[in-house]
């Protein structure tokens, strides 16, 4: 069964048609990018899955439950996390207190007014592990704002993680980085995802190209494309749609 | 007890009337909230400083059309300093101490106003023209109060036409939709901040002269009207002037049918078209979403 | 060398001075302390809101006012029921307006849910005005002190000053108890994420809405308890306990004192409270002062006082005054 189904997805923004009828199935575990050139619709529909916004039809179903609109910590709750593409964590709170929300969030331990969150040892530790896989120990009580922008970025997949998601969605993790940190942010990507499923948004074509087991490629929100890099790289439609009807074609 | 049409026909003016008075006041507080994200408490201080400088003008020249005129120019200076000078200052410290700022600025102001013109409340002279009734339907209707209809259709027209059809008006528009994008493009935002609070503190003046002889000028007047015009905002939605015009005129004549029913309970209608919206349409009838 | 000087030793010297207090000084100074006491509690209940969740509630005296007359109105009606009972019911009364208000208003933001709050604010104050049967109106209400029973312990009547005190300022510092600790709970943890980044917070899983509403009511409980307290002092109340001045009062306390630490409301309350004693006698255009101090403390000291006062600060005081060279704070 796949893990997450998209069935019929339509999204339109006052008049202003973004997705169109977008089908899709990802299987546990894999790793599948969503690629497509600019105004495609990626982000929106990793926002439709993740219930910032409800689509104007269609269904999707996570896990084998209907989480079509849900709220978004409903969904995350059911295993469901997102990375953003713009920086979105805490800032003014340190590393470890921001990695420590979501294990907070996992563990459960959300409105417990009675114990005293510095004695829970085994957050602190699970806290400080997952710290660590993002290389980020160095940095752990620093407020999120002031670190270097591949460190956020590292801080911004962990949140994400910390909540221990069956399915992950990565929205451009690599965006604005150099070839080296991309490097070492595929790099966690793979140490820190393991046995996870991933989606991700991805403009980076090594990048896409190294990671996804399959990809799906969108074009004016409609669904061009699917399937093993080898058929999207041999891919007529998807060619075009990036690089342009050629002269003579 | 059932009331003849007529009297429901008269309270629907009366209601009429007041909202337009609302809207008077709404307008301005809702286009500042709406582009500066600052709920301006100094506005109903503005209403009142408005209401006694006109009283000044008139005791000074026994013009009433002058004070309509000079009141609001000088209030609407006084707006520019306050956005100028001090609210400008805290606008890095977030919204919170912007709201908290003209919150200041309406207590000092009020406090001003008893200090010049003393506790007491004030009676206006209203200018011959406008005294006396007219007889409608059976009943007689004070010349004074379509007035307040006229004036208050008069400054909607202006209004929507500038807004709508002039280019600063769209730009005022803009900088409500965006302020930062309209900064962006390259217009001088901070001036139409300023422009737009002075404006705004102007239209609140207009209404605080025209309220004067209305609802009378006394030093509490401010506080009594934001009930009114807080509900009018969150039911017409923040920003819009289109949903202050007609959430003023909902809320106009539901106070006075209110009364006129339901004396004891006129009060509570407002609140509870207010809960209302709150659940069905949380940013107001015509509000954007953030 | 041990530093003689540690939070803990602050404290306590603090509480000593608190509970030895009756017997040291006049009694208009004790009435005075006391009304720092209830006015702190309102004011950290305040603060839990804005300086903990964002959350500006401009119209808190709602809550204040309702735990004020819900202790009249006990007393007269009730008038078996234990004292310190009546003033827990005082606060759940003061929660359950702050879960109604909040129902409606919490999911809003800013500017938005301060106007909100305060529309709620005018219609207690509307009801409390309107509904003399109940209220009295803007004559008020006043009500007779009943004793306190504390078994095993005596029998104390509340029309003593000193015990009043007492009582006032061992509810209150048990609620400050209660406040400071809850801060540091998962739950006090999700509040501040929520401050943080609200969206964030919800694709992480919290339900923003659940935790603003909760908190919201708890502030309110606490209000209200500082409501029961003011009318159990005072002995009257009238509309003047849920009206808009009252809730500028509370607001102008929290940021005088400080919003960003958790004290500030605290040092807000007794600055305020003298500081308008002291100038309502210098001039009747005090409130002038007043608007005009607090438009330059939000332009020049938006942190509050708070930020002059700290441990460090104190200790350099006194070294200076001893004496002592080098400044290792």
């Amino acid at each position: 069964m796949s893990i997450l189904e998209l069935k019929g997805i339509y999204k339109a923004f006052k008049g202003l048609q973004v997705l169109v009828n977008v089908n899709l199935a990802v299987e546990e575990g894999e790793c599948h990018a969503i690629i497509g050139p600019n105004g495609a619709g990626k982000s929106t529909l990793f926002n439709v899955i993740s219930g910032k916004y409800k689509p104007s039809h269609g269904r999707v179903i996570f896990d084998g439950q209907d989480i079509t609109g849900l709220a978004p910590y409903k969904i995350s709750r059911k295993g469901l996390a997102r990375s953003f593409q713009i920086t979105n964590v805490f800032p003014r709170l340190t590393v470890r207190r921001n990695i420590r929300n979501a294990i907070l969030s996992k563990r459960r331990i959300r409105f417990n007014q009675f114990v005293l969150v510095d004695r829970l040892t085994d957050v602190s530790r699970e806290t400080d592990r997952l710290i660590d896989m993002l290389g980020l120990t160095a940095v752990r009580d620093v407020p999120a704002s002031e670190l270097s922008y591949g460190q956020q970025r590292a801080l911004e997949i962990g949140i994400a993680l910390g909540t221990d998601p069956k399915l992950i969605l990565l929205d451009e993790p690599t965006a604005g980085m150099t070839r080296e940190q991309t490097k070492e942010a595929v790099a966690l990507i793979k140490r820190v995802a393991q046995g996870k499923t991933i989606m991700v948004v991805e403009h980076d074509m090594d990048v896409v190209f190294t990671m996804a087991d399959r990809i799906t490629v969108l074009s004016y929100g409609e669904l061009l494309a699917s399937g093993t890099p080898e058929e999207i790289r041999r891919h007529e439609g998807v060619k075009k749609a990036y690089l342009g009807k050629k002269r003579n074609a | 007890m059932a009331y003849s049409f007529d009297i429901y026909l008269i309270q629907a003016l009366h209601g009429i009337v007041y909202g337009m008075l609302l809207f008077l006041v709404a307008a301005g507080l809702t286009l500042v909230f709406g582009m500066m994200g600052v709920l301006n408490f100094a506005h109903a201080g503005f209403y009142m400083l408005g209401a006694y400088f006109g009283y000044s003008v008139v005791a000074w020249s026994g013009n009433f059309w002058l004070s309509l005129i000079v009141a609001p120019i000088g209030v609407g200076i006084c707006g520019g300093f306050v956005e100028r000078f001090l609210l400008r200052k805290v606008h890095t410290f977030g919204h919170a101490y912007e709201l908290l700022l003209t919150f200041g600025v309406f207590l000092a102001t009020g406090e001003i106003v008893k200090w010049f013109w003393g506790n007491a409340p004030l009676s206006v002279q209203i200018p011959p023209s406008l005294s006396g009734s007219l007889s409608i339907l059976g009943a007689t209707y004070p010349y004074y109060r379509l007035f307040i209809l006229a004036c208050g259709v008069a400054v909607l027209i202006l209004l929507a036409l500038f807004i709508l059809k002039t280019r600063i008006g769209i730009t005022v528009r803009a900088a409500v939709s965006d302020a930062g994008m309209v900064g962006a493009l390259g217009t001088n935002v901070p001036v139409v901040f300023l422009g737009v609070y002075a404006v705004g503190s102007a239209l609140a003046a207009l209404g605080g002269v025209i309220a004067g002889p209305f609802l009378s000028t006394y030093p509490g007047m401010g506080l009594d009207i934001l009930t009114d015009v807080f509900v009018v905002i969150v039911v017409g939605g923040f920003g819009s002037v289109f949903g202050a015009v007609v959430a003023s005129l909902m809320i106009g004549v539901l106070q006075s049918y209110g009364i006129l029913l339901l004396p004891k309970f006129a009060l509570v209608f407002e609140y509870v078209l207010m809960a209302i919206i709150l659940i069905v349409r949380p940013n107001g009838l015509f509000g954007e979403k953030e | 060398m041990k530093p003689l000087l540690t939070k803990g030793a602050v404290a306590l010297v603090l509480l000593a001075l608190i509970a030895l207090a009756p017997r040291c000084v006049p009694v208009t100074h004790v009435n005075m302390l006391s009304e720092i006491a209830f006015f702190s509690l309102f004011a950290l209940s305040f603060n839990m809101l804005f300086g903990y969740c964002g959350l500006l509630s401009f119209g808190h005296s709602a809550y204040f006012g309702i735990g004020a007359y819900t202790l009249v109105l006990i007393l007269k009606h009730f008038t078996g029921m234990p004292l310190l009972l009546a003033l827990f019911v005082g606060g759940i009364a003061g929660g359950l307006g702050g879960l109604l208000v909040g129902f409606f208003c919490v999911r809003l933001k800013g500017g938005y849910f301060a106007l909100l709050t305060m529309a709620f604010n005018q219609f207690f104050f509307a009801i409390a005005l309107k509904w003399r049967s109940l209220t009295g109106g803007d004559d008020g209400m006043s009500l007779s002190r009943p004793d306190l029973h504390l078994p095993g312990l005596g029998v104390f009547s509340m029309g003593r000053p000193a015990n009043v005190y007492y009582l006032i300022v061992a509810i209150v510092l048990l609620c400050v108890f209660l406040q400071w600790r809850l801060i540091k709970t998962p739950y006090g943890n999700a509040v501040r994420a929520v401050k943080e980044n609200d969206e964030r917070a919800g694709f992480v899983g919290y339900n923003v809405y659940l935790t603003r509403l909760s908190l919201y009511a708890f502030s309110a409980f606490f209000a209200g308890i500082a409501g029961s307290l003011f009318a159990l002092f005072e002995g009257f109340i009238a509309t003047s306990v849920i009206d808009a001045q009252m809730s500028m009062q509370v607001t102008f306390m929290a940021f005088i004192g400080g919003v960003n630490s958790f004290f500030g409301p605290i040092l807000g309350a007794g600055v305020y409270l003298y500081f308008t004693d002291w100038v309502s006698r210098v001039t009747d255009r005090w409130e002038f002062v007043l608007g005009v101090l607090f438009i330059l403390l939000v332009m020049y000291a938006h942190t509050g006082l708070i930020g002059f006062v700290s441990l460090d600060k104190i200790k350099y005081f006194l070294r200076i005054k001893a004496g002592i060279k080098g400044t290792d704070k």
